[in-house]
C-alpha cells in the first residue's frame, strides 16, 4: 500500500456530531471523538468510503448494477424469447416501438427489448474475458520484466513496443483475422491487444517500488526473491492496474462491438450481441432508426458506467487525493 | 538536437524489425497456407504452385523472410485478391482520403478541445467546467460507430443538411492532382468543389474526432489546473502582468507539454477509428478498404495495409517526439 497516513482529517459523516449543530460539547471534543473513530483505516476501506461519496462513481455503479441485473435475470426480465421470430403476426419484418414491444421488432420480427436484455450477458462476458486475458498475460509479462530487469526486460519490452506500434483496433483486427471470425475469437483478439498496456503499466509500477525501503528491508533480512515479488511488491503495485482494468473494460466493450460491426463478431446472426444488432439495423436506419439507436445507447450506458467507476477508483486510490472527501 | 533525432531514429530500427517479423509470421498463421491466404479464395492449385515458386515459399523460413523484406523495401506488397491491383497503388489512391479525414478530425478535436479544457480550468467548479467534464465523459464513452450512425441519421437522413456518404458529389468531375480534395480545390480555385468536399468531411470528421476531443479537453483542463498554481504563475500575476499575457506566456506555454504529447497519441486512435468511420460514411480511404479486405478475406491487402498504417503510426510518433523535444529543452539534454 501507499505509506499509510495517520493524519486523518476531520470529517463529519451524517449521524455524527457536527460542530455546526451547537451540541453541548465543544468543537475540540467533537474533533477528538471523530479522529478516534476514523483512525487507522486501510487503503481499500478508505477508497471505498471515498468512492461511495463520489456522485459520478455512484451513477456508474447504478449503470453497471443494472447491466449485471439484466444479464443475470435476463430470462425473467425479457418478456419474449430473444430468438423467437415473427412476433409481428408471423411476419418477418421490422416494426417501430409500440406498447407491446417497447423497443420495437427487428427485421425478423424479434422483440428488440428482449434481445437488448439478453445482450447484456454477452457484453459482460466480453468485457470480463477480454480484460481477463489482457490483465493476466500483461501482469505476468510486466512483473517478470520489471522484477528481473536486464535482458529479459529489454526483450519483453521491445516485443510490447512492437505490439503498440500497431494501433489497438487494427492489432485486434489482425488477430481476429488470424483466428477466424466468431465471438470467442474476437474476445481473445481484443484481450491480446490490451496485453502491452497492462505489461507496461505494471512494469513501471514495480520499478517504482523496487527502490522502496521496505523492499530493501525484506531483501536484507534474506526474504526470497519470489516472496518479495508476491508479498511485497505486487500488492503495492496493483492500484494503477485496477484503475486501468476498469477503464479497459469500457474500451474492450467498444472494441468488441466495433469488430462485430465489421463482421468479425458472432457468425450466428441470431446472437443478440449489441454490436452485431447495430450492424444489422444500420441498413434500415431511414425507416427504423430505433433498431440501431437502442443497442447503441445500451453500449454507451455500459461503457459510461465502467468509465465513471474507473475515474472514481482513480481518484479514490490516488494518494494525492487521500484524506480529501 | 540532431543527436536526439539520430538516437530516436536508431531506436526505430528494432521496432520496424519486430514489426516485419510479426507481420511475416502473422501471414503464415492465417487460416490456410500463405499462398492460399494471399491469393484469396479463387486460388487454383496451379496458381498456388506458381505463387509458391515466385515468392520462394518452398525455401527455408529465414530465406523467405529475407526475400519478403526485400520486396517490402521496394514497396511491393503483392496484389489485392479482390481488385487485382497492386496493393501499393491502392494505398496511394486511398491514403490521401484517410489523411485528410484524420487531419480534419484532429483539427476539430484540437480547436474545440483546448479552449474547452482551458476555460473549464479557468472557471474551475463552474458551469463550463461541469459541461466540459460531461462532454468529455460522453465523448470517451460513445463508440465511433454509434456516434457516426446517430450523426448520419440526424444530419443527413432527417435534416438533409450534410451528405452522409462519400467524399465528393458524384456529379462533380474535377482533377485531383494531389489526391487531397480540399487542397486540390484550393489550388484550382474551384470553390463549388471546395464547399462540397468540406461538406462531405464534416460528419465523418466530427464522429472520428469525438474521442480525441474528449481526451484533449480533459488533459488540457488537468494541465492548466496544474500549472495555474505554480509559483512562477503567481509571481507573474503579482508583478502585475495583464492576465492575458500570464495565460499566454506562462500558463499555456507550460501546459502545452502534456497537451502536445496527448495530441500525438491520438494518431493511433484516428487511424483505428478510420476503419469504422469510413465504413459508416462510405468514405473511400484506407480504413474502409481494410474493412472490405476483412470481409473479402483479402489478406495481401490486410498485410500491406496493416504494415503501412503501423509505419505511419510509428513515423508520426517520431515526429511528435521531435516536436516535444523542440518545445521542452529538458528532453533534449537528457
Amino acid at each position: 500500500m501507499y505509506p499509510r497516513s495517520y493524519s486523518v482529517p476531520v470529517r463529519h459523516p451524517p449521524g455524527r456530531i457536527s460542530p455546526e449543530r451547537r451540541d453541548p460539547i465543544s468543537l475540540a471534543e467533537a474533533e477528538v471523538h471523530e479522529i478516534q473513530l476514523d483512525a487507522p483505516t486501510g487503503l481499500w476501506r478508505e477508497a471505498w468510503r471515498r468512492i461511495i461519496r463520489n456522485p459520478g462513481a455512484l451513477v456508474g455503479m447504478v449503470f453497471i448494477a443494472a447491466l449485471i441485473v439484466a444479464a443475470v435475470f435476463a430470462p425473467l426480465i425479457a418478456p419474449h424469447d430473444p430468438l423467437a421470430q415473427g412476433l409481428n403476426d408471423g411476419l418477418l419484418r421490422a416494426e417501430n416501438p409500440s406498447r407491446d414491444y417497447l423497443f420495437g421488432l427487428d427485421r425478423l420480427g424479434r422483440d428488440q427489448f428482449s434481445r437488448v436484455i439478453f445482450g447484456a450477458r454477452y457484453t459482460l462476458l466480453i468485457g470480463l474475458v477480454a480484460v481477463g486475458i489482457g490483465l493476466s498475460a500483461g501482469l505476468a509479462i510486466g512483473a517478470i520484466a520489471g522484477f528481473f530487469g536486464g535482458w529479459i526486460d529489454s526483450i519483453l519490452m521491445r516485443v510490447m513496443d512492437v505490439m503498440l506500434s500497431i494501433p489497438g483496433l487494427l492489432l485486434a483486427i489482425g488477430i481476429a483475422a488470424m483466428l477466424g471470425p466468431g465471438l470467442t475469437q474476437v474476445m481473445i483478439a481484443v484481450g491480446v491487444a490490451q496485453i502491452p498496456i497492462f505489461a507496461r503499466l505494471l512494469r513501471g509500477s514495480i520499478l517504482a517500488q523496487l527502490d522502496n525501503d521496505f523492499v530493501l528491508a525484506a531483501r536484507s533480512v534474506g526474504v526470497r526473491r519470489w516472496s518479495i515479488l508476491f508479498s511485497h511488491i505486487l500488492p503495492n503495485s496493483l492500484s494503477p492496474v485496477i484503475v486501468q482494468a476498469t477503464l479497459v473494460l469500457a474500451t474492450a466493450i467498444i472494441d468488441v462491438a466495433g469488430l462485430g460491426f465489421l463482421g468479425l463478431g458472432p457468425q450466428d446472426p441470431s446472437t443478440p450481441e449489441w454490436g452485431t444488432m447495430l450492424t444489422d439495423s444500420n441498413e434500415y436506419l431511414q425507416v427504423y432508426p430505433w433498431l440501431a439507436i437502442i443497442p447503441g445507447l445500451a453500449i454507451v450506458v455500459s461503457v459510461l458506467g465502467f468509465n465513471l467507476i474507473g475515474d472514481g477508483l482513480r481518484e479514490a486510490l490516488d494518494p494525492k487525493f487521500r484524506g480529501r472527501a | 538536437m540532431l543527436r536526439f533525432v539520430v538516437r530516436r531514429l536508431l531506436l526505430l530500427l528494432p521496432i520496424l524489425f519486430g514489426l516485419s517479423l510479426l507481420v511475416f509470421f502473422w501471414v503464415r498463421a492465417l487460416p490456410g497456407s500463405p499462398a492460399e491466404g494471399l491469393l484469396g479464395e479463387r486460388a487454383t492449385p496451379e496458381l498456388i504452385a506458381a505463387y509458391r515458386e515466385r515468392y520462394g515459399l518452398n525455401e527455408p523460413v529465414y530465406k523467405q523472410y529475407w526475400s519478403q523484406l526485400q520486396s517490402w523495401s521496394h514497396a511491393d506488397f503483392g496484389t489485392s485478391a479482390a481488385s487485382h491491383r497492386q496493393v501499393t497503388d491502392e494505398i496511394k489512391d486511398r491514403f490521401p482520403a484517410t489523411a485528410e479525414l484524420s487531419l480534419a478530425a484532429l483539427l476539430f478535436a484540437v480547436s474545440l478541445g483546448i479552449p474547452l479544457g482551458f476555460f473549464a480550468a479557468k472557471k474551475y467548479g463552474g458551469l463550463v467546467d461541469h459541461a466540459s467534464l460531461f462532454i468529455s465523459l460522453i465523448g470517451i464513452s460513445i463508440p465511433v460507430f454509434v456516434l457516426g450512425i446517430i450523426l448520419k441519421y440526424v444530419f443527413s437522413v432527417r435534416l438533409g443538411w450534410l451528405p452522409g456518404t462519400g467524399r465528393i458529389d458524384v456529379t462533380l468531375t474535377v482533377d485531383h492532382p494531389t489526391g487531397f480534395y480540399v487542397l486540390d480545390a484550393i489550388l484550382t480555385r474551384d470553390w463549388t468543389t471546395f464547399k462540397d468536399v468540406v461538406k462531405h468531411l464534416v460528419l465523418p470528421a466530427v464522429a472520428l474526432g469525438s474521442i480525441p476531443l474528449a481526451i484533449i479537453a480533459r488533459i488540457t483542463r488537468a494541465a492548466v489546473l496544474d500549472v495555474q498554481n505554480e509559483d512562477y504563475v503567481r509571481t507573474a500575476r503579482a508583478k502585475g502582468l495583464p492576465p492575458l499575457t500570464v495565460d499566454r506566456r506562462h500558463v499555456l506555454r507550460n501546459a502545452a507539454l502534456p497537451i502536445s504529447t496527448i495530441i500525438g497519441l491520438q494518431v493511433g486512435l484516428l487511424l483505428s477509428g478510420a476503419v469504422l468511420t469510413e465504413t459508416i460514411f462510405s468514405f473511400p480511404g484506407i480504413g474502409r478498404w481494410l474493412a472490405e479486405a476483412i470481409f473479402n478475406r483479402d489478406y495481401s491487402v490486410l498485410q500491406g495495409g496493416i504494415l503501412f498504417v503501423a509505419f505511419v503510426f510509428v513515423f508520426v510518433n517520431l515526429i511528435v517526439d521531435v516536436v516535444y523535444a523542440l518545445i521542452n529543452p529538458r528532453i533534449r539534454v537528457s
